[in-house]
């Protein structure tokens, strides 16, 4: 198994040239922006939405159980269960867990902190965060992948120290 | 008369724009500028922590504070922060779901000042605190006495309002700089620079999958933070109304004080943008189109306030209660009545030359009027808590307030410790969401 990286000058270069990559064998992307595809949709939308939904009825939960059962309190005759002043905090519970839950979520599904990849010995990896569009290749033939990489209009190959 | 520019100068491209915002960060030595900018500002926050150190040891007593006047500088300064952090949100949140182009290289200012806008409206209220050192009490801990918050106060809302609003606003910063943080790895030459953005980047690298689940996150909590910052102030602004005090009891308050922070978020986007776009070289970037989009939402936003200031008068007059008149009286030819009248000119009436194309592309004039807005909303927040308290229903209450040299230098020392945090974020992090830029900028030089 060898590792080459390859960069491209253009987003459409790149575009181009997966669909004809992805034959030689696993293949990563590294892109200053998103590549401009169909990707499959996102799971964190609705886990966020779901931490919400549930901050807000824990943080609902808790005040009802506190003004009404743990601690009653006489305040100028109200009910003790005066669920309307229980809003205000049920929603800043609910955004602060469905933020915190979107940001963890994120660091989650994406492994991260990971920082350090054996693809980051190449060189190219460096313009891949500004102005080079990136691909990394793992084959079980590079030579065949450096032509097909060069027929592709890559601007440079670079092949990773096994 | 002289045309707006367009959202970027034409020829802009793509990898101009990445050396130039990477080379600020990167760069060895700072700016002449800057340390001048940076020496008082340092000294300003020096003495925000030696007034703050004071007040633990000697208590509020040092402050201006009495009866009938019990909330002075810290909740008028709480106030005015905060709104200023707000308007950071609203160009940060609410632009990106408006998709408008404009916001993309001021995102970041904008941001940082909610940042550092949020921790100076932080403090205020546990400073205000007579026993500071209870402050969590405020979090519903378990406890052995078996006690609970009061879940029904607006202060306590208040409380959990300001925790997750700078909590969202860290966690949203920080999310919208992990591509730009790479960008700075990559970028930095020394081998300290690298490891110290490598260990912030989090190992962001910009593959398929984590460009795919960033942008629909990123969406996501734009679309949260939005509201989220109208909940923030409106909470603030029941701290208020939720009080049976004469001057405050207004079902008004919450939008008012939405208005406000419009108001105060871009005039202080102004101030930053205008001076930061010249000393940094960025106007091909930030150009006369930002300035002209904030001047004429500037202007929108004290419409807004110029009508909640009529209603003011509109409503205590309809309403007839007697307390409220005198108050109202007292507001408008009192003791006070120069800090409502600057109110009213600095809000409502200054903006209004913005109405003119020749005027909103004149910096210096912008800078002045922003200037002004900053003044006026400061005013603004001294007339609620001040005037209003300083005259309660019964005569005999009456009192006055004055601050003490304490509360000056603590409000002093927050607007220094916060021009400090932006010259921080101005010397380390790029101030350009570059990212974002790649999307309106053409790939390739020339």
């Amino acid at each position: 198994m060898k590792s080459l990286v390859a960069s491209f000058e253009t987003e459409s270069n790149l575009s181009e040239a997966l669909p004809r990559l992805r034959d030689l064998g696993e293949i990563e992307t590294y892109t200053p922006k998103a590549l401009e595809n169909e990707y499959p949709p996102s799971i964190l939308p609705l886990v966020v939405l779901v931490a919400g939904f549930l901050g807000f009825g824990v943080g609902f939960g808790m005040q009802a159980y506190a003004d009404a059962v743990g601690y009653p309190v006489d305040i100028g005759g109200r009910p003790e269960f005066s669920w309307p002043a229980f809003v205000p905090i049920a929603f800043e519970i609910g955004v602060l867990s469905a933020v915190a839950t979107g940001f963890l979520g994120y660091l989650l599904v994406n492994r991260l902190p990971h920082l350090h990849d054996p693809v980051d010995e190449a060189l190219l990896m460096r313009g891949a965060t500004g102005d080079r569009w990136c691909v990394a290749i793992r084959t079980e033939t590079p030579e065949r992948a450096q032509d097909l990489l060069r027929a592709l209009s890559a601007e440079q190959v670079e092949e990773l120290p096994a | 008369m002289r045309a707006i520019e367009p959202v970027v100068l034409p020829g802009s491209n793509n990898p101009d724009m990445t050396d130039h915002v990477t080379g600020l960060a990167l760069r060895d030595k700072a700016f002449v500028w800057w340390w001048i900018a940076v020496a008082p500002v340092a000294g300003l926050t020096a003495v925000l922590i030696g007034s703050v150190l004071y007040l633990f040891y000697a208590g509020v007593g040092i402050w201006g504070i009495d009866w009938p006047v019990a909330w002075g500088f810290a909740i008028i300064n709480y106030v005015w922060w905060i709104a200023i952090a707000s308007g950071g949100t609203f160009i940060s949140a609410l632009f990106f779901l408006t998709r408008s182009e404009w916001r993309s290289s001021i995102n970041r200012i904008a941001e940082s000042m909610t940042l550092f806008g949020a921790a100076c409206a932080g403090i205020y209220p546990i400073l205000h605190l007579g026993r500071p050192w209870f402050f969590y009490w405020l979090f519903p801990y378990p406890n052995s006495m078996g006690l609970w918050p009061q879940f029904r106060s607006p202060l306590l809302w208040d409380f959990f309002a300001i925790l997750t609003y700078i909590s969202s606003s860290v966690m949203f910063w920080y999310l919208g700089l992990l591509p730009d943080l790479a960008t700075m790895r990559d970028r930095a030459v020394t081998r300290t620079k690298q490891i110290a953005y490598g260990c912030l980047a989090l190992g962001f690298r910009g593959t398929s999958k984590q460009w795919r689940h960033f942008h629909s996150l990123y969406a996501v909590l734009a679309a949260i933070m939005a509201p989220l910052v109208c909940s923030v102030h409106s909470v603030v602004g029941l701290d208020f109304a939720g009080g049976a005090t004469v001057g405050w009891h207004s079902t008004m308050f919450p939008p008012f004080f939405i208005f406000g922070a419009f108001l105060s978020g871009f005039a202080t986007v102004l101030l930053l943008v205008i001076p930061l776009r010249r000393l940094l070289r960025l106007e091909r970037y930030m150009t006369t189109r930002h300035i002209d989009v904030l001047t004429k939402l500037l202007l929108t936003s004290s419409l807004f306030v110029g009508y909640a200031y009529i209603m003011d008068g509109f409503s205590t007059y309809y309403g007839g209660q007697k307390a409220e008149i005198v108050n109202y009286h007292e507001k408008i030819f009192g003791y006070y009545a120069g800090i409502f009248w600057a109110t009213v000119l600095f809000n409502v009436l200054l903006p209004q030359l913005f109405w003119f194309r020749t005027v909103r592309l004149n910096p210096l004039v912008v800078s002045l009027i922003a200037i002004g807005v900053i003044v006026g909303m400061w005013c603004e927040r001294f007339t609620i808590v001040v005037v209003a308290l300083h005259r309660p229903p019964l005569p005999s209450s009456y009192g006055l307030y004055h601050a003490t040299i304490w509360d000056w230098l603590t409000m002093m020392g927050t607007v220094g410790f916060f021009v400090f945090g932006i010259l921080l974020i101005v010397r380390f992090i790029p101030v350009i969401s570059m990212f974002e830029m790649r999307e309106i900028l053409a790939p390739r030089r020339p």
